[in-house]
């Protein structure tokens, strides 16, 4: 199953505000360029829940009991990307953002 | 309603912590805060979650991964954070839901686990644990973050 997602400044500010960070590699461009990314950050959190949607739809009420999410973030998620998640049979999570792949891990449940 | 912001040292806010200070074996907490239902409300709609798919038995659950803004708050409030940090790895494992139609009290408690560097960048590796006041277990989660040099 697979999840795509038009990543945008406001839904980076969104998360700021409930996550309550103040850390600007996420909301000043300039800053993002400077240490060398193509522009400010999705949060990794933000990526691990587009995800973590896939493994409820996978594994159903039993996610919430006994979900299991591994996620590595390689790759930058930038406003103007589209974000593509994918939760394959063996449970294995892979998210490409601007053609390279921004996240991968793993959805299961644990016995 | 104990929103992220009241409880997690905010970048700039404070002196953030080099990493140098960060301890190997440090423990985190206990540091207690309120999910409310507005907060769960609030998380569904910054991440664009399907509230079809937390449904229990006809009772509305929060998306686990509601705990995901507090996700830092064992290690800020004892480390806070520089401007810059990157996280780099979770490793969650979900034990019971968060309710949307009630407030929940959550402790959370950690430790750091290990400091590393690899191919130049600078690392923590920590642990936390979420539960309940009652200590019913909420969530466990181990976490890696890049610390800026």
């Amino acid at each position: 199953m697979k999840r795509e997602i038009d990543i945008t400044q406001e839904m980076i500010d969104g998360y700021g505000r409930i996550n309550g960070d103040n850390d600007i590699i996420h909301y000043d461009h300039d800053y993002a360029l400077a240490r060398g990314f193509r522009g400010t950050l999705l949060h990794g959190p933000h990526m691990t829940a587009f995800a973590a949607d896939l493994g409820a739809k996978r594994y159903g009420k039993e996610w919430l009991y006994r979900g299991h999410l591994k996620t590595k973030w390689i790759g930058p998620v930038c406003p103007k990307d589209r974000f593509v998640v994918e939760l394959s049979d063996d449970g294995t999570v892979k998210a490409e953002s601007g053609g390279d792949v921004a996240m991968v891990g793993l959805a299961t449940l644990k016995d | 309603m104990t929103r992220p912001s009241e409880i997690k040292p905010r970048e700039g806010s404070v002196r953030g912590t080099l990493y140098e200070e960060f301890e190997e074996g440090a423990r985190l907490g206990p540091v207690s805060f309120d999910v409310t239902p507005a907060i769960v409300e609030e998380y569904f709609n910054a991440v664009s979650a399907d509230r079809a798919l937390y449904k229990v038995d006809d009772r509305q659950a929060a998306p686990p991964n509601v705990l995901l803004p507090y996700m830092t708050v064992p290690i800020y409030t004892k480390y806070p954070p520089n401007q810059g940090i990157v996280m780099a790895e979770l490793d969650m494992s979900w034990h019971n839901p968060i309710w949307a139609d009630e407030t929940t009290t959550v402790v959370a408690t950690g430790r750091v686990l290990r400091k590393f560097e690899k191919r130049g960048r600078r690392y923590i590796n920590w642990e936390a644990t979420f539960a309940r006041a009652s200590g019913e277990p909420i969530a466990t989660l181990v976490n890696t973050f890049h610390v800026p040099e």
